[in-house]
């Protein structure tokens, strides 16, 4: 038995931590998050292995794991590889987070929690690991279950239930989209196994047929609009290391789904399909992020982060379909490769700003950023980690978040030189999409962390706050770290990733290998440019340091309270997060329709004696036109069935007997 | 090895050249709306006495601020030089690193960290400069980046290097005038010059660039306006190298730049803060008729 299958045994067992006696409470939870710790980090190690080594490591014919027990079967290639090593190492860095932070559910359904984490970690492992499709329909419905109860875990607020049985049933309109893309695939080839659909003669509009369910089913799971709306609902809901786990590797998931199904069950072979998924992507990288700085939920505000990363990635996706449909190997393999480094570094990063949302949930029980400001000072630690989360969100130089977002420029571009007319307008448009979405993910996250973080207290319940347990920090250092990492150094995560489709056993071979780029030492095919963040980071560095030094020097420093017209300044002068907001809420206030609402609670003249409230709102227009219309209509069918569905027994005798007595005329008939 | 340690000194050496001219061209600008308001003037060194006055006095810090208050004037500092050592054409190097994305999201990083300063003073006044600060930047980026494209759609990549116009090919175009103009509104909004933001004040109708560093005094000053100053001749040597279809040397065309700065300084007045939208919209429009025509 190979080392891999000890993974998901060890979330197997870390599931049944859900059945010790509830005197172990702690125990039970203490073990079961070292099992997903350990079963995540031997996933980690293997797959991690198999990846650098593009395929070669493992058994002759490439597997990272193969398998069949009855109709059920695992085959995992390297395509499955880089999504195993972001749920590994996501599962085990969250699980040393989730070690501490979930301590707070103890007498609260906590063994449920540690149970469903491991089977939640191991449905996700089997979702990638799957060889066919009942095995994988078997492996997403758990893990959408799983989550749909993680979710709910908080079941005693309203909001939670409604936001869970929302995602409930979203995900299961994804689910039957793609089980109704499994069975025309099925039906057509008469097997359900991957290598069947592998290479299918199935005809051009069959396939086109199956990619529109694909996309529909995968892009709900991924949250990109208009099938976003459960998203921005179901992760504040969740407890903290949940939502980081669903939006650092659920989301992810579902990309490695519809990659498998377009490399190898449809294959590319129209130019509309790069073209919709681009749209679609870049539309919800635009609306995404702008949802995202009119929020005041710190969950909220990430999780609309994550629709508008989400869509960059399958914008990457759609550039890269266009290129190949093109007959552009070599630059399609930049935009895929793109697609899987913001993959990865966007579960980095995403992971670490939830957990930084949770030590600050944790440390003031408020996920309302309007009430905070200058948490730096209490929590210096987890302030320093989700500067750098911010900044990596926001696509800054030395962060991961610039290497997948500027390959994905690059190629965007490349797009444009190598496109006809139609494809340049095209381009254009996602390059003005793109720009706005860089600079509002700036001023989104600008937003976010200076109101929490920077400047006074801005209520007295947050006086309290402090720093948090060792585990919850760590687990925020060495996300950052890795950020880090990334973006100084990243040609070994996109020499793997470009691998995948280069290396010995690779998916979807492509012709060549751009480790040009990041040497710097010359243009790629004369149309890509350089990027050598090393050597940045070392000027930069070095000239930070001379500038710094000349302030350390300088003794000429005094501290004054900042001059406020002879009064001293108080907190609530401090710019508020709504108001931060406000120039933007103004300047695309014709995709927001924000509705403002004011209540006179008391009022003696027009101009003195007035008590008032003012309400903001900026709902989601996907929420008001869209769904609200679907939802009042079916209301409305609901209510006219109901003339007939009265509920009486005699009412449905005579309808059994009026059927019975139509039956038979028209037998005599 | 050779070969990257000459390239950064010569680019190293540049951006000390443009640091030191910057001011100069700061002080050229007001020497410019001077005498078009029939004034005098100060003289075009004045910006460097400035300079040195700020630098020898103290700096005061509000008991509210953190780290990020006194780091992010040098960040900002830092960044506005790491973009002056990467525009091309005014020294014949072979250093490629400078990738126009890249150019974007250093300036972005500086950006960044002043916004988050701005917030750190704990005053309205901060606040609001960088919220507005953020809102022109969302509306500038578009621009920005078609401005990448339509080069780089000319020459091949998008290397800065290899963005400078070329003169030995047909340069003189309409797409090459209208982004010339296009540009040229960009660097307006993204230096804070009128009509977009005043520079010389910090009154409430303006209240962006200024009102951010408002709490800065010694040398954290210092280090912002000389970042600002560096940050706008950038762009007008940018402006220069790649964008302005006339033969003549780089910094002529920089300075020719700042005169016409000056001058649109003279005419124009403030604009209303959410007209800036139509002002932007329009130079994204242009750039847009630009790269279809191109």
């Amino acid at each position: 038995m190979d080392l891999i299958f000890l993974s998901p045994l060890l979330f197997l067992l870390g599931t049944a931590t859900i059945l010790w006696p509830k005197s172990l409470e702690m125990a039970a939870h203490y073990v079961g998050m070292m099992f997903a710790a350990v079963g995540s980090a031997v996933l980690l190690y293997k797959s991690g292995l198999y990846l650098i080594s593009a395929g070669v490591l493992e058994s002759a014919d490439g597997w990272l794991v193969t398998g069949r027990w009855g109709s059920y079967s695992l085959n995992a290639d390297l395509w499955s590889a880089p999504f195993l090593v972001i749920t590994g190492l996501a599962g085990f860095i969250i699980s040393l987070y989730g070690m501490d932070y979930a301590k707070g559910y103890r007498g609260n359904g906590l063994r449920a929690l540690t149970g469903q984490w491991n089977l939640f970690l191991l449905s996700m492992v089997m979702v990638l690991l799957a060889g066919d499709a009942f095995t994988f329909i078997l492996a997403w419905e758990v893990m959408a279950l799983v989550s749909f109860l993680l979710v709910n875990h908080e079941s005693s607020k309203k909001e939670t239930v409604s936001a869970a049985y929302q995602y409930m049933i979203m995900t299961h309109l994804g689910t039957a989209a793609i089980l109704v893309a499994f069975y025309i695939l099925g039906s057509g080839v008469g097997s359900f196994s991957f290598t069947a659909f592998c290479n299918n003669k199935l005809p051009a509009d069959v396939k086109h047929i199956v990619f529109c369910f694909a996309f529909a089913g995968f892009a709900l799971k991924s949250g990109l609009m208009p099938l976003h709306v459960w998203l921005p609902n179901a992760h504040p809901a969740a407890p903290s290391h949940v939502s980081a786990l669903m939006s650092g590797v659920m989301l992810k998931v579902a990309v490695y789904g519809f990659g498998r199904f377009v490399f190898q069950f449809i294959g590319i072979d129209t130019l509309w399909q790069g073209g919709l998924v681009m749209t679609v992507g870049l539309i919800s990288a635009f609306l995404g992020v702008l949802y995202a700085n009119m929020e005041k939920d710190m969950k909220r505000i990430l999780a609309y982060s994550s629709v508008e990363n989400m869509g960059i990635i399958f914008t990457g996706f759609g550039c890269g379909m266009i290129l190949k449909h093109l007959g552009l190997e070599a630059l399609s393999l930049v935009a895929f490769t793109a697609v899987l480094v913001h993959a990865f570094t966007h579960s980095l990063m995403k992971c670490l700003l939830f957990m930084s949302a949770g030590c600050v949930m944790h440390a003031t029980g408020s996920k309302n950023i309007e009430i905070m400001g200058g948490l730096a000072k209490k929590m210096p630690w987890t302030a320093f980690f989700t500067l750098i989360g911010s900044m990596s969100l926001a696509s800054l130089p030395f962060t991961g978040g610039l290497v997948g977002e500027w390959l994905t420029l690059q190629s965007l571009y490349t797009l444009a030189v190598n496109g006809g007319d139609e494809i340049r307008l095209l381009v254009v448009f996602g390059l003005i999409l793109m720009g706005l979405t860089g600079a509002l993910a700036l001023g989104c996250f600008v937003r976010l962390f200076g109101v929490v973080f920077l400047g006074r207290c801005r209520s007295k319940t947050i006086d309290k706050a402090h720093e948090q347990p060792f585990f919850m920090v760590l687990a925020l250092g060495i996300e950052a770290a890795l950020i880090i990492a990334v973006g100084i150094f990243p040609s070994p995560l996109v020499a793997a990733m470009e691998g995948i489709f280069t290396g010995g056993n690779a998916v979807v071979p492509m012709a060549t290998d751009f480790a040009l780029l990041w040497s710097g030492t010359g243009n790629f095919y004369n149309q890509l440019s350089a990027y050598c963040p090393i050597i940045f980071a070392v000027i930069g560095l070095a000239l930070f340091g001379l500038c710094y030094l000349s302030i350390m020097g300088n003794t000429l420093v005094r501290s004054e309270v900042t001059w406020n017209c002879g009064t001293y300044p108080t907190a609530r002068q401090q710019y508020s997060a709504t108001g931060f907001s406000k120039p933007l809420r103004r300047a695309f206030d014709f995709i927001l329709k924000p509705r403002r609402e004011k209540v006179y609670l008391e009022k003696e003249h027009d101009y003195f004696g007035r008590i008032m409230r003012f309400n903001l709102f900026v709902p989601d227009r996907f929420t008001d036109r869209l769904y609200h219309p679907i939802e009042h209509f079916m209301v409305r069918i609901s209510s006219t069935l109901l003339m007939i569905q009265q509920g009486s027994v005699r009412l449905y005798i005579a309808y059994t007997m009026i059927a019975m007595v139509a039956v038979l005329l028209w037998g005599v008939m | 090895m050779d070969f990257v340690l000459t390239s950064v000194g010569t680019n190293l050496l540049q951006g000390l050249l443009l640091l030191i001219l910057a001011p100069l061209f700061g002080g050229i600008i007001n020497k410019v709306k001077a005498r078009m308001q029939k004034r005098q003037g100060a003289s075009v060194f004045q910006e460097y006495f400035d300079l040195w006055k700020w630098w020898r006095k103290p700096s005061i810090l509000t008991p509210y601020t953190g780290k990020v208050f006194v780091l992010a004037p040098i960040i900002y500092f830092v960044t506005a030089f790491m973009a002056a050592m990467m525009v091309p054409g005014l020294m014949k190097t072979g250093f490629s690193y400078g990738d126009a994305f890249i150019f974007v999201y250093i300036m972005a990083l500086g950006r960044f960290f002043l916004t988050l300063s701005s917030m750190d003073a704990a005053t309205a006044f901060g606040g609001m400069g960088g919220s507005r600060e953020i809102y022109i930047s969302v509306l500038v980026e578009p621009a920005v980046m078609l401005a990448i494209l339509i080069n780089s759609l000319r020459y091949g990549s998008t290397t800065l290097a290899n963005m400078v116009i070329d003169y030995n090919s047909f340069y003189f175009t309409v797409p090459a005038v209208l982004t010339a103009f296009a540009f040229f509104l960009v660097i307006v909004a993204e230096n804070g010059r009128l009509p977009v933001d005043n520079p010389d004040t910090n009154l409430e109708l303006t209240m962006i660039e200024e009102c951010m560093t408002l709490e800065y005094s010694g040398r954290l000053l210092t280090f912002i306006h000389l970042g600002t100053m560096l940050k706008l001749l950038v762009f007008l040597v940018l402006f220069g190298s790649l964008y302005l279809p006339i033969d003549i040397p780089v910094l002529v065309k920089a300075l020719m730049g700042a005169v016409l700065i000056g001058v649109v300084e003279t005419l124009n007045n403030k604009m209303r803060l959410f007209k800036v939208r139509i002002f932007l919209s329009a130079a994204v429009l242009l750039l847009a008729v630009a790269v279809i025509a191109q």
